[in-house]
Parts: C-alpha cells; sequence; structure tokens
C-alpha cells in the first residue's frame, strides 16, 4: 500500500467508485446470496446459563459489567439473539419484556440507547444506537419465524420500519447507515456524516429487506463493503471506529473520537463471518495481523499503527480463531472450547462467535479434531 | 382478543372525550373509559379501576388467605376502595375447578410488579403445552402495566407522541386510578400543541375522578401547561359542597399572583383591587419575598413610589436579595432622594448586574441634578473607580459635566474624552469635548473634534461656526473660499464677505451671557430638556431653567415656549429674565422683529438694552443687506452706531451698502477707515471695486 502515490489520491474516490460499478455485481453475486444463519440451538445451555446468570436480570436488563452496569439497546439485542440461540424462550420473553417497556419509547419507534439503573430518569440518552435497534429487530424476527410468535414479527417489523424511514442517509452516491438518527448526519456536525462500520450487522440485512421491503437494503449493505474496503485502505489497513466521510468517498477518522481500530471494529470480522461473507481480501490480512506469531487481537491507532492496548480476553481470541477456522479450517484451540465468562463484551463477542462457529463449521470445534 | 374491539372504541371516546365530558357534566361519575372487562359495574367512578383481578383469580379459587392479603394490599394502596360484594359468590362458582399452580404462581409474580418474569413464565409454560393459554385477565392486566411503564418511561423522556399512541392503544389506562397517567397524557397533548385537548383531559379528571388533593393537583399542573383563562376556566370544577369539597384557593390566589406581577412590570396594566387583595393576602399569609416584591413593582411603575420603598423594605427584611434591592433603590430615586438612593446602590452594586446598572444610573443622576449640586468629595471618589471599572459612558459623561459646571474645566475635558473613549458614537460626549477645549483654548483639540463631528451635529458645527454658546474663534470657512474661486466677479465677494462677517461676534457678549446662564442653570444637555414636552406645567423659575437648557442645546424656538411660560408665571425678576432670553432665542432665529418684541414684554437692566438693541439693530441691518436693501441697512447701522461702536465686519457692511447704491465717496472713506486698523486685505478689495466702478463710469 504505500506504493500508493499521493499524487494518485484524488482520483481514487472516482476510480472506487468506478471499480465498485463494474465489480458489484459479481461480488455480491457471491456474498449477497447468503446462507442465512439458523441460529436457534447452536449456544449450549450450559454456555447460555453461564452468561445468562451473569449478565441478565430477572426484569431482562442485559447488564453491561464493564461500563458501571448500564445496559444499552446493543445488549439487549444481543441478549435477545443469544437466548434464541440457547433456544431458551423463556429468557428470550423475559429480555424482550424489559426493551419493549424500557427502551422502545421513542417516538419514531427506535429505542432510547443507553439505561443507567443509578440515574432518574433511567434513560439517560434518548438517542437511539442503530445497531441495537438492528439487532432488536432481527432477533424478534428470527424469534418470531422459529418460535411461531407473531408479537415478535409485528414488533419486528415496526422497528425495522423505523430504522428504514430515520437512519438510512445519504454520502454521495452511497446509502449509509447512521449511527443514530440525529447527531451524525451531514448537516448535524462539521464532518458530517459520521459512521461506525461496526453498525453494519451484515446478516440483519435480508431480514430487514424481508421485514421493510420499502428500504434499499442491499444498497446500504453493498455500500458498507465499499466503504470497509477504503477505510481499510490505507497505510495500516484497519478503520477507525468512527469516520468522517464529510469529504466524499474518502472516510477519515471523524473528530472528536480517538483514531483507533477499536472496541467497536473489532466485530466487523465476526459480522462478515457470520454473513457468510468470508471471500473479502481484508479479512485474510486481519487474520495475519491478529495471529500469535504477530500482533494478536489489538487497539490500534489507525494513523500511527501504534498499539493502544493487546486484547487477550477469550471473547477477542476466539475472533481470530474463527477467521482461521473460516479461512483456512483451522482447527479452534481447545483454550477456547470452554467458556470462561468475565465482562459482558467480550463474552458476546465469545458466544456470538461460538454460534457461528457450532453452526457452519463444527469441524473446527468438534472433539474429533486435534 | 374480547378486548380488541372495546379497545379501539373507547380509545377513539378517551382521545375525544371532550365531547363526552361535556356530556357527562359535571358530578357525571361515570368514566367514558372502559372498565377491565372481568369487573361488575361500578359502583363509584374512582374506586371502579382500582385492579382486581388478582383478588377476584384468588377467590375464584376459594384460597381465602391469599384474597385477604391481596385485600390489605389493595386497601393499602387505595384508602377509599371497598372490596367487591360478589367475592364470596365467585368463591362458590370456581370451587368446582382444580387450582393451578401455575397460574397462582403468576398472579403472585403480577403482585409484585415482576412483569418480565410473568412474561418469562408464560412463554416457558407455553413452550412446554402448546395448547396453554394465560387468563384473559392476566393478560389484560399485564399489557395495561406494561403500557402504564412504557407511557411513563416516553413522558420521562420527552416522547410525547409514544405516550399519546400507547394511552390509545391502551384506553383502560385512562381511568381515575392513574390520574398520573391522565397528567401525563395531559402534558403530551400540551407539548405537541395541542392545548384544547390537555384541557379536555384536566375537564375529564375534575368531572369525574374524586380524590380532592388530586383534583387540586391537576390544577397545579395545569397552571405550568395551560394558559392561564383556560385554567380560570376550569376552576367552575370545583366542588364545594360534599363529603370531601375542594378548596382551590390557592390557585385563584396564584391567578390572581400572576395578573398582578404582570401589571407590576407594566404602568399601562391595572391589576383589579380584587387581584391586589390576594396579593396582599398571601404576602400577610407568608414570610416570603414574592408576594412583597411584587407589590412593591406594582407601587413603583404605578406612581406610588413611597409605598414601593416601604414594601421593598420589607422585601430586603425577608431577605429578598438583589431584586429587593434594586427596587429599593429606584425607589428611593424616583423620590427625588438621590443622595440616599446613590449610598444605598453603593452597597448593593456588586450583588448582580441589575443592581450594578441601578448604581451607575442613579449615580450618574446624582452627578447631574439640576440645579447643580456640590457633592461631598467622598461620593465623587467612590463613584469615579466604579465608572472606571464599569467603562460606562453615561456616568463618565456626567462627571465630566459636573466638573464642566464646578470650573474644572481639564477634569471635564478628561472626562468627556475618557466617555467618547467608550462609546466612539456619543455625540453628547463630543460635544462636552468640544465645549471644555473651546473653554480651556485647546485650538488643536478643539478643531479636531470640530472636524469630527461638524457633520453630524448641528451644535458642535455652531460652537465652530461661534454661533453656538461659545465663542470660540470660528475656523476658515471653506465653503464661501470655494465660491469666491469658482465666481471671481465682484459682485460675488460683497456677498461672500456678508456671509463671512455675519454672525462675527455681535452676539459674542449677548451668547457668554447665554452660556453664563446656561451653565448656571446647569442643563444636563439633552439629559434633563431634550426631551419635548409641554412647558406650560412648569413654575416660572423650571420654565426659565428650561428656556435655557433648551438654548444650551440649540432648540431655540422650544426655549421661546419656555420663557413665555415664565414670563407668563414667573417673579418679576424672572420675567424679565424670560423676556432677555426669549430676545436671544428669536435672534438665534434671525428672527430679529420678533426678538425686539420680546425685549419689550418686560423692562430690562440699561445694560441688557443696549446688549439686546445692539444684537437686534445687527441682525436686522444684516438681514437688510442680504436682500439688498441698502438704505434700510445704513439706517439700521446708524442705529445701532449711536449704542455701542461699530467694529471692522459692520464697517465693511456699510461700506458695500454705500457701493451698491453708488455712493463711492462714502464708500472709499469707510473702505479707507477699515484699510487703517489692518483689516486691509477686505477693504482692498472694496477699494478696487470702487476703482473699477469710477473708472467704468469715466469711460
Amino acid at each position: 500500500m504505500t506504493r500508493r502515490v499521493p499524487r494518485l489520491a484524488p482520483f481514487l474516490p472516482w476510480l472506487l467508485a468506478m471499480l465498485s460499478l463494474v465489480m458489484a455485481p459479481m461480488a455480491f453475486s457471491q456474498s449477497l446470496a447468503v446462507q442465512r444463519l439458523k441460529i436457534a440451538g447452536t449456544v449450549s445451555s450450559v454456555d447460555w446459563e453461564a452468561y445468562r446468570s451473569r449478565f441478565v436480570e430477572d426484569s431482562g436488563r442485559v447488564v453491561d459489567t464493564a461500563n458501571g452496569n448500564i445496559s444499552h439497546s446493543e445488549g439487549q439485542g444481543y441478549g435477545l439473539l443469544l437466548a434464541l440461540a440457547a433456544s431458551d424462550r423463556r429468557s428470550f420473553e423475559q429480555i424482550w419484556s424489559f426493551t419493549f417497556t424500557e427502551l422502545l419509547i421513542r417516538d419514531d419507534g427506535l429505542a432510547v440507547w443507553k439505561w443507567d439503573p443509578g440515574a432518574k430518569p433511567r434513560v439517560t440518552d434518548r438517542n437511539n444506537a442503530t445497531d441495537g435497534d438492528l439487532l432488536i429487530a432481527y432477533a424478534l424476527a428470527k424469534a418470531g419465524e422459529v418460535w411461531q410468535e407473531p408479537r415478535y414479527t409485528t414488533a419486528a417489523q415496526k422497528i425495522a420500519r423505523a430504522i428504514g424511514k430515520n437512519t438510512l442517509g445519504r454520502s454521495g452516491r452511497s446509502l449509509i447507515l447512521l449511527p443514530g438518527a440525529s447527531g451524525f448526519g451531514e448537516g448535524d456536525r462539521p464532518d458530517g456524516p459520521v459512521v461506525n462500520l461496526s453498525y453494519w450487522v451484515f446478516e440483519t440485512f435480508p431480514i430487514m429487506a424481508a421485514l421493510a421491503p420499502e428500504y434499499e437494503w442491499t444498497r446500504v449493505w453493498r455500500d458498507g463493503v465499499l466503504l470497509l474496503q477504503q477505510a481499510t485502505a490505507g497505510r495500516v489497513r484497519l478503520p477507525a471506529d468512527w469516520l468522517s466521510l464529510q469529504s466524499g468517498l474518502q472516510p477519515k477518522p471523524a473528530d472528536g473520537f480517538p483514531p483507533e481500530f477499536g472496541y467497536n471494529s473489532l466485530r466487523i470480522p465476526l459480522y462478515l463471518l457470520r454473513a457468510g461473507m468470508t471471500d473479502l481480501e481484508w479479512l485474510r490480512a486481519l487474520k495475519q495481523r491478529w495471529s500469535a506469531e504477530n500482533e494478536g487481537v489489538a487497539v490500534v491507532n489507525v494513523v500511527t499503527g501504534q498499539i493502544r492496548e493487546r486484547l487477550t480476553d477469550q471473547g477477542y481470541a476466539i475472533l481470530h480463531a474463527a477467521l482461521a477456522c473460516a479461512l483456512e479450517g483451522t482447527s479452534v484451540p481447545p483454550a477456547l472450547r470452554t467458556f470462561e465468562p468475565s465482562l459482558y463484551y467480550p463474552s458476546t463477542l465469545y458466544l456470538l462467535a461460538k454460534s457461528l462457529l457450532g453452526e457452519k463449521y463444527p469441524q473446527c470445534v468438534s472433539s474429533a479434531a486435534p | 382478543m374480547r378486548l380488541v374491539g372495546s379497545a379501539i372504541t373507547t380509545a377513539i371516546l378517551i382521545l375525544g372525550f371532550a365531547a363526552i365530558a361535556q356530556q357527562t357534566g359535571p358530578g357525571g361519575s361515570q368514566p367514558p373509559a372502559g372498565s377491565p372487562p372481568s369487573e361488575s359495574p361500578p359502583a363509584n367512578g374512582s374506586q371502579s379501576q382500582v385492579d382486581e383481578s388478582a383478588l377476584r383469580y384468588f377467590a375464584s379459587q376459594g384460597d381465602t388467605r391469599r384474597v385477604n392479603a391481596e385485600i390489605a394490599r389493595l386497601r393499602a394502596l387505595y384508602p377509599n376502595w371497598t372490596p367487591p360484594s360478589d367475592l364470596s359468590q365467585l368463591s362458590a362458582g370456581g370451587a368446582a375447578a382444580a387450582p393451578d399452580p401455575i397460574i397462582e404462581r403468576l398472579w403472585n409474580l403480577y403482585r409484585e410488579d415482576r412483569i418480565a418474569e410473568v412474561r418469562a413464565a408464560i412463554a416457558e409454560r407455553q413452550t412446554s403445552d402448546q395448547n396453554w393459554k394465560p387468563p384473559e385477565e392476566l393478560v389484560t392486566a399485564l399489557e395495561t402495566v406494561e403500557a402504564r411503564r412504557r407511557l411513563v418511561n416516553a413522558s420521562d423522556s420527552g416522547q410525547w407522541q409514544t405516550v399519546l399512541s400507547v394511552a390509545t392503544e391502551a384506553p383502560s389506562l385512562l381511568t381515575c386510578t392513574n390520574v398520573d397517567v391522565l397528567w401525563r397524557v395531559a402534558e403530551a397533548f400540551a407539548r405537541t400543541d395541542r392545548p384544547a385537548r390537555t384541557r379536555d383531559v384536566y375537564t375529564y379528571l375534575l368531572t369525574n375522578c374524586a380524590n380532592p388533593a388530586e383534583r387540586l393537583a391537576t390544577l397545579q399542573k395545569a397552571l405550568t401547561l395551560l394558559p392561564e383563562q383556560q385554567v380560570a376556566d376550569l376552576l367552575q370544577f370545583e366542588r364545594r359542597a360534599g363529603e370531601t369539597p375542594d378548596d382551590f384557593s390557592s390557585i385563584r390566589d396564584e391567578l390572581a399572583r400572576r395578573r398582578v406581577e404582570r401589571a407590576s412590570l407594566d404602568s399601562k396594566m391595572t391589576a383589579s383591587a380584587e387581584d391586589l387583595a390576594a396579593v396582599e393576602r398571601l404576602m400577610r399569609n407568608t414570610n416570603e419575598a414574592g408576594p412583597v416584591l411584587i407589590l412593591g413593582w406594582y407601587n413603583y411603575h404605578h406612581g406610588n413610589p413611597a409605598r414601593a420603598l416601604e414594601l421593598f423594605k420589607t422585601g430586603l427584611d425577608r431577605n429578598g436579595g438583589a431584586k429587593a434591592a434594586e427596587g429599593y433603590a429606584m425607589s428611593l430615586r424616583a423620590l427625588e432622594r438621590l443622595t440616599d438612593a446613590e449610598a444605598f446602590a453603593y452597597e448593593w452594586r456588586e450583588r448582580a448586574p441589575e443592581n450594578m446598572k441601578i448604581y451607575l444610573d442613579i449615580a450618574t443622576a446624582l452627578l447631574s441634578q439640576d440645579p447643580p449640586q456640590r457633592l461631598e468629595a467622598r461620593v465623587v471618589a467612590r463613584i469615579v473607580p466604579v465608572v472606571t471599572a464599569q467603562r460606562f459612558s453615561n456616568g463618565a459623561q456626567a462627571l465630566g459635566w459636573y466638573s464642566y459646571n464646578t470650573q474644572q474645566i481639564r477634569t471635564a475635558r478628561d472626562w468627556f474624552r475618557t466617555a467618547l473613549g467608550w462609546k466612539p458614537e456619543e455625540e453628547p460626549s463630543a460635544y462636552g469635548l468640544a465645549l471644555s477645549t473651546q473653554r480651556l483654548n485647546e485650538r488643536a483639540a478643539f478643531n479636531a473634534i470640530v472636524a469630527q463631528w461638524r457633520n453630524r451635529s448641528e451644535r458642535i458645527a455652531d460652537l465652530a461656526d461661534g454661533t453656538g454658546p461659545g465663542s470660540g474663534r470660528r475656523p476658515a470657512p471653506d465653503q464661501p473660499r470655494a465660491e469666491m474661486d469658482a465666481a471671481p466677479r465682484a459682485a460675488v465677494p460683497r456677498q461672500v464677505a456678508v456671509e463671512r462677517v455675519e454672525v462675527e461676534q455681535p452676539l459674542v457678549r449677548t451668547e457668554e451671557g447665554v452660556r453664563v446662564r446656561q451653565t448656571q442653570a446647569r442643563s444636563t444637555l439633552g439629559r434633563s430638556c431634550a426631551m419635548t414636552r409641554n412647558p406650560t406645567n412648569l413654575s416660572g423659575d423650571a420654565a426659565l431653567t428650561r428656556g435655557w437648557c433648551l438654548m444650551e442645546i440649540n432648540r431655540p424656538l422650544e426655549a421661546v415656549a419656555a420663557f413665555d411660560q415664565a414670563i407668563a408665571t414667573g417673579s418679576g425678576r424672572a420675567r424679565e429674565e424670560a423676556a432677555y432670553g426669549k430676545s436671544l432665542a428669536y435672534l438665534r432665529k434671525n428672527l430679529t422683529s420678533e426678538a425686539a418684541i420680546a425685549a419689550a414684554e418686560a423692562p430690562q437692566t440699561r445694560s441688557r438694552q443696549v446688549e439686546l438693541g445692539a444684537s437686534i439693530l445687527t441682525q436686522r441691518a444684516l438681514a437688510a443687506y442680504r436682500d439688498k436693501r441698502y438704505v434700510e441697512t445704513l439706517l439700521a447701522l446708524g442705529e445701532r452706531a449711536r449704542l455701542v461702536p461699530e467694529q471692522n465686519d459692520l464697517l465693511l457692511i456699510r461700506g458695500w451698502s454705500y457701493f451698491n447704491l453708488g455712493r463711492y465717496k462714502d464708500a472709499e472713506q469707510v473702505f479707507r477707515a477699515v484699510q487703517r486698523t489692518g483689516h486691509s486685505e477686505e477693504a482692498s478689495i472694496g477699494l478696487n471695486a470702487i476703482q473699477e466702478a469710477t473708472d467704468q463710469a469715466s469711460q
């Protein structure tokens, strides 16, 4: 990438746009025809019970234990998804009850994102977080199908429509997913629009398209992949968590956020794998970078390439293992096979990865493997 | 399922219950909301909405222990509630059915408000038994609780559309047992700009719900969300009889207080005696400063500063703080107790910006008193640093005039300059600076300020041209010179010469006199007399002072009116002074005959007779000359010469008059005389003109 001479830079956006027009149909003939995940039944009751007992309260609240025990729409979405994966209808209903009564109160039909047990009122930020909304709608739609529960399907559809109506934005010719209904658009901040690539939960888009076909979900998906390709085209090859798209197609780290590939973006490869989009070249590069011989999973400054924090928790390590499994068939190391829950976020990533491995790559986790 | 139809109907009813409430009318006890279907028709509107579903269930199961526990719980929650009388029938009827332990568990969880767990347990049971269905009462109860939670959460987060849509979907919430929900719905209507709907909800509540505390609280809510008239309209629902009569007097008082408060800040609005009495009562019944201050401001703005002063004093005693102090200082000022006001306001000046402002205003007023007063040195000394620190240009100006009037002209000059530095566009500062530099004979400084302001300020231009109160030397008149250059014919310079000499000092002495008097009268230049007002209600002396003041700001015709008033009402001395002033005012406007008449309106001293006579005759001569009436010019000059010696500029007029009448010999004689006194240039022009004229004649 160092070969890229600076004077070419102005042509790059154009070039990429042209390329996308040519390449997109090809690329997506593969990845858009995604094998949908079944999800239900892919997490063992032992693993789920370990998770549930630590992070889910009786009220149905999923607790972010590393963040002052607050709750957020993302956590509720993950909780629903994992309860479905564990086929735990009881917990699913419980988590949904909290989500519905405490978070799904916005006028536009989206969920408020932040709920703090120590505050009054408990909702401390009434903006939404679009990934949370996608996860909730996705889990509801899946559960509605599996358990034949029209309440879930109806709720999923309402949220999907609200996402389509309120969080899709434009940047040049791209259709983008705004991280929140307000505060991130072109007119909302000087460097707007600002996006977060880890909010593209790719596996949800086909479901959204079924729930709210009046919106261009396929385009959101495709433009998200393009954006990812652009954002990983730099020297360091990692996207910053928060990207400004102010200058059209050339994403750059957004103002006011550290220019880091951080906890947010760690999820991107997992989402790609879960959506079956394994043929992105960037995933190979990332697998290399994340291997133990190289730098491993870490928070990295995308400008300097410097590591700020190495992440060794099981929930991060399994991300590399899943990449290695999906790309090269490498078996998951024994140390990662047994769930040892620590904090909410890595534990969630662990179960999401394990659910994927169990459903799509059983050979990597089977006891017969070395 | 059976809820659906009725729910939609009642939602429509509820959200349109303006009409319903009117039909029901006050005293109607039947709320339009549908009661939970499991319940028997309510005997009492306010009690019918207690959630008895769990109770009924336990009764139907014959579980006496739980029935009693539930009755105790509901009694604690709703003191007015009485258990339904049909429980025993339920018990008898239901005894046949075998009790289902899970249902009991569900109701228990429900009672403990563990809603997510009820939902979870239902789901769990349905997983194991596809055909199992929870009791419909329980589902309804759950939906109601969930709806209430969402509604409350949405309202806490200002999601008003959600509040309204939840209310529409769960009309069973909109009952007297959920007054809090009704309040939130009312607020949601108000926040989404539908105050008429808000009023409808309150009307419904006041018509149907019985709890007096909640009824009063409803009006308190209305006070924060509805226009006052609508709140006043809601007072009609006050129940004056019955077991628990309402007492809405606090609401009435609050409305009165608001009306008086509004009127207290607007002198054009008056409050009714009833409202004022209500606020007086509030004042007596509390130790709060609030009502006292309102009455203080009301009195202040309605011509009763003495009463206002008392009230603000009370306000101060009640810890009314900065606001009370502001009112107290303003009342003192209104009572013209400026010295007290200054001393008081000084102490409070740091408390709030308003207190600083009133201090500066009072200090300025104190310095600018009319007639001017000498202030204690320590008072001036404490005003100075505050004015300086606050860069308050009015104060600097006032310090300027104060210095000027106490003959500290250099200090005055410095203050005017400072004031101008702080506010460069303040003409009065510039005028003060011009006046003081002129007094100090600081030519360069004076010229600089004149050059900067003469196109913007007539009176500064007048100062420079010598027509103003000052006696400064005129700067060279540019425009006439230009004219002369453009048209170098002999006749033109003659005209020009007149323009130039026109007011060259004939009025010097008289205008000097004006200035002395103006200074004595100590107008504050544009402060105390600049405002146009009818002088007919002024006393002789006040009218006189005003007249001089108006002269100083160069508004002679208004000064004439003021002097007239002084002549009409003043003492002999004042009348003489006023007649004199009036003559000078007319002279200022070049109205010489009027000036002459005015001079005769009251006997004048000999010296003034001479002074006025000379001035009048000078103007008369100049006016005649301008009109080319040369004989009259010479007559006026002749008359004037008998009173006072004729100076060079008038001699030149005399010369040109002779010239224009063709009396060349006389003209030559005059020009030669002028030439001998040193004004050779102008005289030479005259002599050359004679030469030319006689040469032509001889040809």
